[in-house]
């Protein structure tokens, strides 16, 4: 046994350990003959085929999940809403600075159908030009009427709460209806827009 | 411009949730709200921005099958490479991306995107995708950036076996920031590696009195030292070696290497005594360390060549000792990583809230085999396939929560068709019994005649029934022949008649416009009415006509989908265990290195113990003939 015999061994686990490149070097034994070193190589290179050949299945399985999960989605729309009846509201919100959204009250026709509490993630999500699915509904061809209650904190940081309405026709096939929250500059004021896309 | 606009702020979103970006560029990226023409695009978002990944894909999936996203094609299709990129999902970003990104994004953010995949190639082995990306770099990167691309370029060389270019790379390397010592650390490893080690003295020299104004800094100070030392004691040099290797902390994560590294110096020199002070110090660190594991070997070493026999001893037979009872902990943490518990305890707190890409582990489990494992679990290799593991399992619950929903839907659609077909003949029972076309027909008389009567003004026609039957009473008086008499009574009858008539046709007069009016209107109506009839007739009747086949695509669907969960789900819980097995075969291919060199200290220690004994009982044998 020889300090060299030593210093080898543990300056190549140290080199294999420390460096930025950390885990992929290799270590450093200048007396470790050839075939050593092309073992340590071999290996590594077996270990890094197998990870990549699972991590192939598991890329190809994400792909089968996500387009099962696509078709599945789907059927439970068109099972649970189909499209002659199906009506959906989306909330949206465009700039925002008036109001601080705490949360959205929906009735339709004197029913409450939902009474959504947002997270600041939510919110957030909002603000940035995402649009979220409030509700869906099973609703007759006819008119029906839709009353939206927004809760949050108004100009000044103030409680605020205020309705919109809006009577709405339904008529064949899915109708979808916007609440959009916009800013009147000119009065610094929230102002609640309900908008029907065709 | 828009579309522009959005595709950078997207990407630069994904790119800055992502590990490499610095908070300055994530802020940076900040825009304003993005306009959205179809409503299932901005749902997508409302789930992207909240880093949602894998419910934005599906319903960006199903908007897309669905044809939803007409005004935003493009965005939506790049969108979707952005997140197939956050869940992890690398190949398939890959493909979106070669075929989009060069004409709907600027060079820049393009110019990221390649190079976040080149990242994420390189920290899953894919080291030649991983080079093609690199390749797809058009410029000079901004910031920290193009240090880091540098970087990944010489290891991906370095990785090759292309020593010479790396350190060609990195030995033009320029400027003064961090990355700038890592490069030059790295030059100089790459330097010993190659034999230059003169070269690398040099360079790791300099990093090793560099002045520690953090503990990165500190840190790559002592790792350069530490190099630099061993360098030095394999090259024959261990004075040269004692320099540097006192540079390093001696409570720092490199300090039991150096203090044994210290030691081998001095002893290279027969100052054993001297080398007895860092290795005497070792000898009460973790056994877990090699390096303090090798000091309880070189302790003894000294202890003999100062001829201090009988500590050497004690001090090989504590060895030997404290070897056993370590390599009984690791067969033990071996027996349990077997029993395969092991990746549970990983998981167990773990809510699956979100995953892909940008999962960590934060803590490792408190196991008694986590003692052993710790550095393995830092490398990527583990910690991907950890979060592959981990991804499986989140995709197994979510089919299997669909399997429960699909024998939901199951029922349901048997129950729809159930309450459908029991409807069914009294919905045609009541349909023959409502004659549409005879009201029609009706409705179109009445139309008619009510024509005619306004063409003749026939006021009489639209009269109530009240003052029909006096109009009939007043004609029938007219016609009594009592009052053609020529009587003075009879003429002021004749006269009150005539008067009540004009009264009578007055009123009808008077109200014939308002009265067919009315009636128009009502006939409107019930047209109108009709017309809803007719259309609500032909809704029901194609409904009748539709339902079956509607019912038939439902079962289909239905029927088609379930095999497929349970095929999947089936398939995920076989990759799950594969995955299981090659990262149980790491760690315990790990464990089993660290318990082969304990055995191999050990070998060494009860060797030099039957030498130290062996002398002692040749020398005792030697005295014995001596005194005889």
């Amino acid at each position: 046994m020889t300090a060299k015999h030593f210093a080898t061994g543990v300056l190549g686990s140290m080199l294999c350990l420390c460096g930025v490149f950390a885990q992929d070097l290799t270590p450093i034994d200048s007396d470790a003959t050839l075939a050593d070193v092309q073992s340590i190589e071999v290996d590594e290179a077996q270990a890094r085929a197998d990870f990549r050949s699972l991590d192939q299945d598991v890329q190809a399985l994400k792909e089968e999940v996500l387009d099962l999960n696509r078709d599945l989605f789907l059927l439970e729309e068109e099972l649970l809403f189909p499209a002659n009846s199906q009506v959906a509201f989306f909330v949206s919100m465009d700039v925002g600075e008036y109001f601080d959204l705490d949360a959205v009250n929906l009735k339709i026709d004197g029913k409450q159908v939902s009474n959504y509490l947002y997270t600041e993630r939510e919110v957030s999500a909002l603000h940035r030009g995402g649009v979220h699915r409030l509700h869906m509904e099973n609703l007759k061809t006819g008119e029906h009427e839709l009353i939206a209650v927004f809760t949050g904190k108004g100009p000044s940081t103030r409680d605020y709460r205020r309705g919109a309405t809006m009577s709405f026709e339904k008529g064949i096939g899915a109708k979808y209806v916007e609440l959009r929250i916009t800013d009147r500059i000119s009065k610094q004021q929230p102002e609640f827009v309900i908008k029907e896309w065709e | 411009m828009i579309l522009r606009r959005f595709l950078a702020v997207a990407l630069c979103v994904i790119l800055a949730a992502g590990t490499i970006a610095p908070q300055p560029y994530a802020a940076e990226v900040k825009s304003g709200p993005i306009l959205v023409e179809d409503v299932q695009f901005g749902e997508v978002l409302f789930y992207f921005y909240q880093e949602d990944y894998f419910p934005a894909i599906v319903r960006l999936l199903a908007a897309k099958k669905e044809s939803q996203l007409e005004n935003h094609l493009d965005e939506s299709e790049l969108l979707l490479g952005g997140l197939y990129l956050s869940y992890g999902h690398h190949l398939k970003a890959a493909d979106i991306f070669e075929r989009l990104l060069a004409d709907n994004v600027d060079q820049d953010v393009r110019d990221r995107t390649w190079f976040f995949l080149a990242k994420i190639w390189h920290q899953r082995g894919y080291l030649a995708e991983s080079q093609r990306a690199l390749d797809r770099i058009e410029s000079r990167m901004p910031g920290p950036f193009e240090a880091e691309r540098r970087m990944l370029q010489a290891q991906l060389l370095i990785d090759n076996g292309n020593h010479d270019r790396a350190i060609e790379l990195l030995g033009n390397w320029r400027g003064k920031d961090a990355w700038a010592n890592y490069a030059r650390f790295n030059l100089g490893v790459a330097m010993v590696r190659s034999g230059r080690v003169n070269d690398a003295a040099r360079i790791l020299d300099k990093l090793g009195k560099l002045e520690p104004l953090n503990e990165e800094l500190s840190s790559l100070r002592d790792k350069a030292n530490l190099a630099l030392g061993y360098a030095y004691l394999q090259a024959g040099q261990p004075r040269a070696a004692k320099t540097p290797l006192q540079r390093v902390r001696l409570d720092g994560p490199f300090s039991n290497k150096a203090l044994l590294g210290v030691g081998w110096a001095d002893a290279e020199v027969d100052k054993y005594r001297k080398a007895l002070v860092p290795w005497m110090e070792l000898g009460g660190r973790d056994l877990l360390d090699p390096a303090v594991q090798e000091a309880m070997l070189a302790v003894p070493y000294a202890l003999a060549k100062l001829e201090s026999i009988s500590q050497a001893a004690d001090y090989y037979l504590n060895a030997v000792e404290a070897f056993y009872e370590e390599a009984q902990r690791i067969d033990q943490a071996i027996d349990r990583l077997e029993s395969g518990d092991y990746l549970k305890e990983f998981l167990a707190l773990d809510p699956l809230s979100s995953t892909g890409w940008y999962w960590q582990l934060e803590s490792l489990p408190n196991a008694p085999e986590s003692r052993f494992l710790y550095h393995l679990l830092a490398t990527h290799r583990f910690q991907e396939g950890l979060k592959n593991y981990r991804d499986l399992r989140f995709l197994w619950q979510n089919l299997d929560e669909w399997q429960t929903n699909i024998r939901v839907y199951r029922t349901m659609l048997d129950t729809r068709e159930k309450a459908y077909n029991e409807r069914l003949p009294l919905i045609e029972r009541s349909l023959g019994q409502a004659d549409i076309s005879s009201l029609i027909s009706r409705k179109n008389n009445l139309d008619a005649r009510l024509r005619l009567v306004e063409e003749k003004a026939d006021s009489l026609a639209l009269a109530t029934e009240r003052e029909f039957e006096l109009w009939g009473e007043i004609v029938g008086i007219e016609k009594n022949p009592a009052l053609n008499a020529p009587i003075p009574e009879a003429a002021e009858v004749r006269d009150k008649i005539r008067l009540l008539k004009g009264a009578l046709q007055w009123n009808l007069d008077k109200q014939f416009r308002g009265r067919l009016w009315n009636i128009r209107r009502d006939l409107k109506r019930t047209g109108e009415a009709l017309v809803d009839t007719t259309s609500l007739r032909r809704q029901v009747g194609e409904s009748m006509r539709d339902e079956p086949m509607l019912f038939a695509d439902f079962n289909r669907r239905v029927d088609g989908l379930s095999p497929k969960i349970d095929d999947l789900k089936a398939r995920l819980e076989f990759a799950m265990e594969r995955q299981r097995v090659f990262m149980l075969g790491v760690a315990i291919d790990e464990l089993r290195a660290q318990r082969g060199r304990l055995d191999t200290y050990s070998v060494q220690a009860r060797f030099a113990l039957a030498a130290i004994y062996d002398l002692a009982a040749t020398a005792t044998a030697d005295s014995g003939f001596d005194s005889q």
